[in-house]
């Protein structure tokens, strides 16, 4: 092979395993970050709190613990995030940027981030604001 | 001192400045990476959210465009030196060719086309369409990397900000909006001020102060109107 094109076979390979590598590829975490979303909806629908809060991100755990004084398996309950038990076919958008998701429903939107355990929700029940963050019922302190 | 070693001393002799730049840009990027790592950490610690090892740094937008946008403010800078030293002067600066010789003059001053000389690059002789690119390649190839560079420093630009929207439970950005952003911008402006401010210093300085035996400056004892002499 030409120097050349050892050089650019190097450049490509090195471009792929840097776009593929380490957090997966652009798709797999799309699909992993609306599978994370999905399942935290299903479980807050069906009023499961050990579930809900296996998908919160610990400073959200925290803050559910704090401002309820119970445990987040309980607490999560008393928050009014609107919940439903939907499909994949329900979401109505998906933005993955980094270890950053926002998942968008017909009825709530959730921001996500990447742990190691997976993706975790770091917000819910949010709405927007006009040039402001989203306004969140339930998120860090 | 065997024959081996006399090629290598002799090729690090001929080749130090290259050498020299691109181990100290080698060292720059790794020191960068390092530091960059440290920082993008403590902005995720300061949101309460799971910190990255390097290798993940390295392979982030957040890093990518750190690195592009000086990259594309680089080659502007040299594309840019490259073009207009054809049209305009500084007189006095050995930066500058001497006023009379402005524009790309003739193929004789140039040795080109029937001009060349035997040892002249094949393309030099050629005439026509090679040696109308060849004649101009040093500042196409300029402005192409900072085109691409420009562009990367866009894409990997829109993926940092839409990280940091998304962390900041904001909405994110598409790349048209993106483009037109003050983010973009900012990153862009702030690099371009002071590599033109460099560029007008070098050709302005160089007309009255010296660096002895740099080819960079004119001889110590060369008159400060003296344009286009080279120390």
């Amino acid at each position: 092979m030409p120097w050349r094109w050892r050089w650019g076979a190097a450049f490509t390979t090195g471009a792929a395993l840097v776009l593929t590598t380490g957090c997966g590829t652009v798709a797999e975490r799309r699909t992993a970050a609306m599978d994370a979303a999905l399942d935290f909806e299903r479980a807050l629908g069906a009023r499961d709190g050990a579930a809900v809060c296996a998908m919160l991100a610990p400073s959200v755990r925290e803050e559910v613990e704090r401002s309820a004084r119970t445990a987040c398996e309980e607490g999560v309950l008393t928050e009014e995030v609107p919940s439903a038990a939907p499909a994949a076919d329900d979401i109505e958008g998906v933005d993955v940027s980094g270890r950053q998701a926002r998942v968008v429903f017909p009825a709530d939107t959730l921001f996500l981030s990447q742990f190691s355990g997976g993706w975790k929700v770091i917000a819910a029940g949010c709405t927007p604001r006009p040039q402001r963050p989203y306004e969140c019922l339930l998120k860090g302190g | 001192m065997s024959p081996m070693s006399r090629s290598v001393r002799k090729f690090l002799r001929e080749n130090g400045l290259g050498l020299v730049f691109l181990t100290l840009f080698a060292l720059a990027v790794v020191g960068q990476a390092f530091a960059g790592h440290a920082d993008f950490n403590n902005q995720l610690a300061a949101d309460d959210l799971q910190q990255v090892t390097l290798g993940e740094y390295m392979a982030s937008s957040d890093f990518a465009v750190d690195v592009m946008e000086n990259w594309q403010s680089e080659y502007l800078q040299f594309f840019l030196y490259v073009f207009l030293t054809v049209w305009l002067v500084q007189r006095g600066s050995p930066e500058s060719k001497n006023p009379d010789k402005i524009g790309v003059e003739s193929d004789e001053e140039q040795r080109v086309g029937p001009h060349a000389g035997s040892d002249a690059p094949r393309w030099a002789a050629a005439g026509g369409l090679r040696l109308k690119l060849y004649a101009s390649s040093l500042g196409y190839v300029m402005g192409t990397v900072f085109v691409l560079s420009w562009l990367a420093q866009s894409i990997t630009g829109v993926a940092a900000y839409n990280q940091e929207q998304l962390r900041q439970l904001q909405a994110p950005m598409s790349w048209p909006k993106y483009i037109l952003s003050a983010d973009f911008w900012s990153r862009t402006l702030q690099n371009w001020q002071s590599e033109f401010l460099a560029i007008a210093s070098m050709a302005v300085l160089s007309i009255y102060l010296r660096q002895r035996g740099s080819p960079e400056s004119k001889p110590v004892g060369a008159a400060h109107t003296a344009t286009g002499v080279e120390g």
